[in-house]
């Protein structure tokens, strides 16, 4: 006979703790789940930051934060795009914009008219037709410092500095009812494929239906159980350190993150209110802790502040979901913080696990499926990522010649062979990106499609020009109405008006 | 500038028209020019079809007037499909073009649906779903706009004449200057070094040309299967039906705006309403029953006088595994057949169309365009292959051989996981590409007598009480706004009457 999950235990710590403590606790909580987090102690330092894609707001609205709260707590940031910069030769920068819809005419995605438009002559990048890209350009915000927003067909990422975020998302999920205990680290006792209690360092043992292990890279729980083997990316990602840092803030604020690729890697800058945080993701064999920490400040333009701290990087995956345990988060998946995933990974991995919350306690058959989901979202996002390494123009550096010829995965080869071929995007099940965005990164490394959508040519060529002026002519006028990010969330700005 | 592509459409029926009708109205006269050869002699399939409502998305695209396409192909209209005996003998359910319910507390309605049968609240699914309370009504009108309203949650399709509605293609492709050439496929040439279409000689002596060759020939694949000799994916063993009789009655007096298919002892019947006529026929399988049986069991089972003698069709379920090799294009029965259980076939067809004007090679045929063009087709017909294989694997009777077979055989394991969770928690997977969303699934699961043991946790979150009374007004909102409908037969009366089309016919481009 079924029975019901009432105890949910998390163990672990950080963001993928408390956000799956809290997104639990607002849809189950009232059904009469019990959650408690073990909480390990905290991996995180003064200069971590979490960038996020828009999709981070979605999972705030389902946890009952709002924007401005959010962003004032964390001395946050919105941006509506990433900007890259170096990772070709020949090529300029191009920003990644977050517009919400595809430019389309005529229901013809406006690429296919581009790049017509380009073979016979145009000048203007693909970004000066995004929205998105050109407000990021101008330093402006779609949300206002009360978290007031205009209608636009684009949406804010989100900069965070990674403490007082964490702070809060602990706040609020004690708030609404969550139990916790802190322990250095936990004792599994399991049965089977099934983890019956954790022990904690005083002795106490906890007992669950469901377990919930978040405990990052160690996978204390997930790791220990059988079928759950980790899956190393090493080949498709040429990096295997991190390098964490702040840099003074900046005046006036972008509008976007920067992402600058060097010898050895690349490096991420993200703005804060009261600091400029500062990521380098490269390979130390290619250049040691020492020289990438000497070379930052030439290579971003700002001196570094305070502490750096280096860990270890090996992106790749496990089955998230065994017996009766879930990982969520860097136990579950390891990317690089390369387009902003970090926390999106943990929000795909709670969105499937809250589809599929096992309705027994005693057998669990929608891991299987969960698992299948969360690998296709995550070899999605994954392909992304890699799409950047494959696609740059480096030609010279060995870093990067290995990163262009190390052959794709069968996935991504399909999705660059099609765009090359009709400027089509493929979108398999379960994409987190979507055609805007892969369109942006495809064209912006300089992947240029041999032909376009037929039906573009029914457009007469004068016709076709007046449209192009007619949508950046637009684009202008809807950015001078934006507000700027620096008025809204600058060091100097008014405080948020409260009523 | 490039010349145009000349594309050569062999096959004159529903998917070669079609096919045509897409390329000359989307298409400029610079960028291809179409020729399509078919013969007087061979007859098209052109049984009585069933569509779905993405067909109204091909209609619009080419510029064709409802009212008037309508009254020259005999059309009526289609809410849904009603399966009578199939999961069990004595059901009856009908898979509608429509939602049921409405989500409820963060879930999809049936998990409220389903607890509220666990607690002891028990209803009738259908009684949610306003396209199949007016199906049991025989009523139609045309959905609304408003999404608040009961009467926007469903969508329509059509039953027409096949044979009429290539006519009816082939007088808009003429006045479009589409060259029709009238004869038989003699012999077609390969390239013996690429193992292109180099041409086609027809037996009148002319040697035709051509940069692409679209094979519409229907299920020999002159063409793709004859001369090229590209596979074919044989899914007789999870889809045992492989012939099937066809006869025509007069109209009956019960005008159904939905398709009916009825299990029978080695397959289904089908019954189609046109405004005319009824189409009927019995698809079956030879393993199961000898042709005079077959046609016994048919002609004992109609519902008015049969205009002619049922007319023997043979297939086999599958699809080639490249549909567009070299510069040949499969598209139609040539590229795949699934049986018309759930009405897929022109919108197989339009599928490959829509892709074809998507993926259309210029100025020369891009390898990586046939290879996307068989992804997606090939998805299509995948998913669509499961879905009909759970019609005949969910069932409990035990009158035949036929389905016992059917209920015991090995199935996909996509099929398999997608019962095992829905069984357990009512859970139904939505896919991003590919036909029948989680509405569809849901019917047919519950109609074929799978029954959720649990439903999502988080329905719990809304108390039981103000679910039921929601569901219960829910129930009435549809019943009394079905009533205000009209009468399916008098909708088509009026609507097919007018003697102009409303605006005239013209292709968007």
């Amino acid at each position: 006979m079924s029975r019901k999950v009432t105890k949910v235990v998390v163990v672990g710590r950080d963001a993928a703790a408390w956000l799956s403590a809290l997104a639990l606790q607002r849809a189950f909580g009232r059904t009469g789940v019990e959650v408690r987090v073990v909480e390990l102690p905290s991996l995180l330092g003064p200069s971590d930051v979490y960038a996020a894609v828009p999709s981070l707001g979605a999972l705030h609205g389902l946890l009952g934060l709002a924007e401005h709260e959010v962003l004032e707590a964390t001395s946050g940031v919105p941006v509506l795009g990433q900007r890259f910069a170096d990772w070709s030769r020949d090529l300029p920068s191009y920003i990644h914009g977050y517009d919400t819809q595809l430019v389309a005419i005529d229901d013809i995605e406006f690429v296919h008219f581009w790049v017509k438009a380009r073979a016979e002559g145009l000048k203007v990048a693909l970004d000066d037709f995004s929205l998105a890209a050109a407000a990021a350009k101008h330093g402006r915000s779609v949300i206002e410092r009360d978290g007031r927003s205009t209608e636009m067909p684009v949406a804010p990422g989100y900069h965070l500095d990674a403490r007082t975020y964490v702070a809060l998302v602990r706040q609020r999920a004690l708030r609404a009812g969550t139990k916790s205990v802190g322990s250095g680290t936990v004792v599994v006792r399991r049965e089977g494929d099934r983890i019956l209690s954790v022990t904690l360092d005083d002795g106490q043992s906890i007992e669950g239906d469901l377990f919930i292990d978040a405990s990052g890279v160690e996978a204390l729980l997930i790791g220990g159980a059988s079928g759950a083997a980790f899956q190393a990316w090493r080949d498709d990602f040429p990096a295997d350190r991190i390098l964490v840092a702040s840099a003074p803030a900046l005046k006036p604020l972008p509008g976007f993150s920067q992402i600058t690729a060097f010898a050895a890697g690349w490096t991420g800058l993200y703005p804060l209110k009261d600091r400029t945080a500062v990521v380098a993701v490269y390979d130390s064999g290619a250049m040691s802790d020492q020289q990438v920490l000497d070379g930052l400040p030439q290579i971003t333009g700002f001196p570094l502040r305070g502490e750096a701290t280096v860990a270890p990087l090996a992106p790749g995956m496990r089955p998230a979901w065994v017996g009766n345990c879930v990982a969520i988060g860097d136990a579950a998946v390891v990317l690089e913080p390369l387009d902003a995933v970090q926390l999106h990974l943990i929000h795909m991995g709670l969105t499937q696990l809250i589809a599929l919350f096992p309705v027994d306690a005693e057998a669990m058959p929608e891991a299987e499926v969960c698992n299948v989901g969360f690998a296709a979202h995550v070899r999605n996002v994954r392909d992304f990522q890699i799409s950047h390494y494959r696609l740059n123009r480096r030609p010279g550096e060995p870093f990067w010649d290995r990163a262009r010829t190390t052959p794709a995965p069968d996935s991504l080869q399909t999705r660059f062979n099609m765009f090359s071929a009709r400027g089509k995007v493929v979108l398999f099940d379960d994409e987190s990106f979507q055609d805007q965005n892969w369109t942006a990164l495809f064209i912006g490394h300089g992947l240029i499609p041999r032909s376009y959508d037929p039906m573009v040519d029914a457009v007469p060529a004068e016709q076709q020009m007046g449209r192009f002026r007619g949508l950046l002519g637009k684009i202008a006028e809807e950015v001078r109405a934006m507000p700027q990010v620096e008025a809204e969330f600058g060091v100097s700005a008014a405080p948020a008006f409260r009523p | 500038m490039n010349r145009p592509l000349e594309v050569v459409i062999v096959g004159g029926g529903t998917a070669g028209w079609m096919t045509a009708a897409g390329l000359v109205g989307v298409l400029k006269p610079d960028q291809c020019r179409v020729r399509l050869i078919e013969s007087d002699e061979i007859g098209a399939v052109g049984v009585g079809e069933a569509t779905l409502p993405q067909m109204r998305d091909f209609n619009d695209l080419i510029g064709i007037v409802e009212s008037d396409m309508m009254r020259k192909t005999n059309a009526t209209f289609k809410l849904g499909i009603e399966f009578r005996h199939w999961g069990f003998e004595g059901s009856s359910y009908v898979h509608p073009f429509g939602v049921h319910g409405k989500a409820m507390g963060g879930v999809a309605f049936h998990h409220q649906w389903t607890r509220a049968r666990l607690n002891g609240v028990p209803s009738d699914i259908e009684d949610y779903s306003y396209a199949i309370i007016a199906s049991r009504r025989n009523r139609f009108d045309f959905p609304v706009k408003d999404p608040a309203a009961i009467n926007s949650t469903y969508n329509y399709a059509y039953h027409f004449d096949a044979g009429l509605y290539a006519k009816y293609l082939r007088g808009w492709c003429e006045t479009r200057g589409l060259r029709r050439t009238e004869g038989k496929v003699r012999n077609v040439t390969l390239n013996p070094v690429s193992g292109d279409v180099a041409s086609i000689a027809m037996e009148s002596g002319e040697t035709i040309t051509g940069d692409l060759f679209i094979d519409c020939s229907g299920f020999r694949g002159l063409i793709i299967g004859q001369a090229m000799d590209v596979g074919f994916e044989d899914w007789t063993r999870w889809l045992p039906c492989d012939r099937a009789l066809a006869v025509p009655t007069t109209r009956s007096d019960d005008f159904t705006p939905y398709t009916r298919s009825t299990a029978r002892e080695a397959g289904w019947q089908w019954r189609i309403p046109l405004q005319h006529r009824t189409g009927n026929g019995y698809v079956y399988s030879s393993a199961f029953i000898s042709d005079d049986e077959a046609a016994a069991t048919l002609m004992a089972n109609l519902d008015g006088e049969p205009l002619a003698d049922p007319k023997p069709i043979r297939f086999r379920s599958g699809r080639r595994t490249a549909s567009w090799t070299g510069n040949c294009i499969a598209i139609g029965l040539a590229s795949g057949f699934l049986e018309p259980l759930e009405s897929t076939s022109i919108y197989l067809t339009q599928v490959a169309i829509m892709n074809l004007l998507k993926l259309f090679p210029r100025p020369k045929i891009d390898p990586a365009l046939a290879v996307e063009f068989n992804r997606i087709v090939d998805n299509e017909y995948d998913r669509v292959r499961d879905f009909l294989i759970l019609h005949y694997h969910a069932n409990t009777r035990t009158d035949s051989d036929l389905w016992r077979h059917c209920r015991e055989m090995e199935i996909p394991d996509t099929l398999r996981e997608k019962m095992a969770l829905f069984e357990h928690r009512g859970h139904i997977a939505q896919y991003k590409d590919g036909l029948f969303s989680p509405p569809s699934w849901l019917s047919v699961f519950l109609g074929q007598g799978i029954t959720p043991a649990g439903y999502h946790p988080m329905a719990d979150n809304l108390p039981l009480d103000v679910v039921t009374s929601e569901m219960a007004a829910m129930r009435e909102r549809v019943s009394s706004r079905v009533d205000a409908m009209p009468a399916h037969d008098a909708f088509v009366r009026d609507y097919c009457a007018g003697a102009q089309p409303l605006r005239a016919a013209g292709a968007v481009a």
